[in-house]
């Protein structure tokens, strides 16, 4: 279960955040749409700590994220894909995956390895393990983000517009592989462009505008007229990227 | 008459000088970057005062002339009570000096990384140590490498103002050689080659440490 209880984040004199409330049950998949500048994936980088919180509290399965002592918990917990990939340049593929579970998890080499080369071949990128990122097109340089993210087995899998820097053809590839994972049971915490992906995946939408939560509906209510759509804000929002 | 020859009871001389030389250069060259990769870590910290610390350190070191700096270990110190031969004044001083130039080098390389790519080690729970250990350091030293390269050569190059300080490195036994002999173009041609040969074995490990190190993007 992940709390977000009166969430405020400032940068500076700058409120992006104003008082956020949700919460993650586990096994949902959720998808955060909203303009740019919404807060959006501020919200997600204050989940796993990686933005200090201005006010408010974030609990992840019992642990507070603004407990230095928790957050090494959260973060065990809580495993992020992120949108320019962020793999390691210096590591190869399998070295990429395997880090966190053998320096945070504590499993050995082997075991880390043959899980690793599990999600490798999930991801049909088995034989790329000893590649380097470099080598690799921006596709499969996220197919990797998403092993080193489930490598850690976490309870929450944080997507932070994973396709945002993907041309079509690989954002499909992409996407493919978060909807058979989204069937898994994983509970995912989306932030996309993508409407027809979160159309497709998510159980809830959550829509953020100006820091603040403008709708929160199950995804069918969010899509239907009567729903999200009544929302003026919403239905632009929606319309401007190509779904009336 | 330019005439080698006249040298050839004095090589086993250069080759002390040279030996000499050789090892004071290791020394400096590890002890150096130690404290290099220490001061550099301070002065990218979070920590105000291990931030000021070293760059005071820095500022301090890259601002004395080494001549200076190696009478004041030799010829001051003593006055106060700390006694240090001088082949170790000369080891001692040489990797404190450098080591403000080997921070500096390694700083560079370390604010020169991806935020992103800290970040997501961060975002998986890897301590601190870890980061630096994994993630950090072997990134910053890839593009740092090459620079670290020069001032390594720079640091080789001057050993030779310890002869300033009664150590016979390779400058010290060429004086004595050339004052000897009266032949000082002789004696300094074998000078030029002997630095010439260690300049040019450190520059072949840096070359090969950096194509080692950069064998991920292609670089060589």
């Amino acid at each position: 279960m992940i709390e977000i209880q009166n969430l405020h984040k400032d940068f500076g004199d700058l409120k992006v955040l104003k008082g956020v409330d949700l919460s993650i049950k586990p096994g949902e998949v959720v998808s955060i749409l909203g303009g740019s500048g919404s807060g959006k994936s501020t919200m997600m980088r204050c989940i796993n700590g990686l933005e200090s919180i201005t006010k408010g509290k974030i609990i992840v399965d019992d642990f507070d994220v603004s407990k230095s002592n928790d957050l090494r918990e959260v973060r065990k917990r809580c495993s992020t894909v992120f949108q320019q990939f962020d793999l390691y340049p210096h590591l190869r593929v399998i070295d990429n995956i395997t880090l966190a579970p053998i320096a945070v998890l504590g499993q050995s080499k082997e075991e880390a390895n043959d899980k690793a080369m599990e999600l490798l071949n999930s991801v049909a990128l088995g034989d790329r393990a000893s590649a380097y990122p470099s080598q690799l097109s921006g596709g499969q340089k996220q197919r990797i983000g998403i092993c080193r993210a489930l490598a850690m087995n976490p309870s929450y899998l944080l997507l932070d517009e994973v396709t945002s820097s993907l041309d079509p053809e690989m954002t499909a590839e992409v996407l493919d592989i978060l909807k058979i994972l989204s069937k898994q049971g994983i509970t995912m915490i989306s932030v996309t462009h993508e409407i027809e992906f979160a159309r497709e995946i998510s159980d809830r939408i959550v829509f953020l505008d100006e820091g603040r939560i403008l709708k929160d509906l199950p995804k069918d209510d969010f899509f239907s007229e009567s729903g999200g759509k009544s929302d003026p804000r919403i239905a632009r929002f929606l319309s401007k990227m190509g779904n009336v | 008459m330019f005439d080698l020859s006249s040298m050839t009871e004095y090589v086993p001389a250069f080759v002390e000088g040279f030996i000499v030389t050789a090892q004071v250069s290791i020394v400096s060259i590890i002890g150096s970057f130690l404290i290099g990769v220490i001061v550099a870590l301070m002065r990218v910290s979070t920590n105000k005062a291990l931030q000021f610390i070293s760059l005071c350190y820095v500022d301090l070191f890259r601002n004395i002339p080494f001549i200076v700096l190696i009478f004041f270990s030799f010829y001051g110190l003593p006055e106060i009570g700390v006694y240090i031969d001088a082949f170790w004044t000369g080891c001692l001083t040489l990797s404190v000096a450098v080591g403000a130039y080997v921070a500096e080098t390694l700083r560079a390389g370390i604010i020169n990384i991806d935020k992103g790519i800290i970040e997501a080690s961060k975002s998986f729970g890897l301590s601190k140590f870890r980061i630096y250990q994994k993630v950090i350091m072997p990134i910053a030293l890839t593009t740092s490498v090459r620079p670290l390269g020069s001032v390594f050569i720079n640091l080789i190059l001057t050993t030779s103002i310890l002869s300033a300080i009664t150590l016979n490195e390779l400058t010290g036994a060429s004086k004595i050689i050339a004052s000897t002999t009266f032949r000082p173009f002789e004696v300094y041609v074998f000078l030029v080659i002997f630095y010439g040969i260690l300049t040019f074995i450190l520059s072949g490990i840096i070359a090969v440490w950096h194509r080692h190190l950069n064998k991920y993007n292609g670089v060589a």
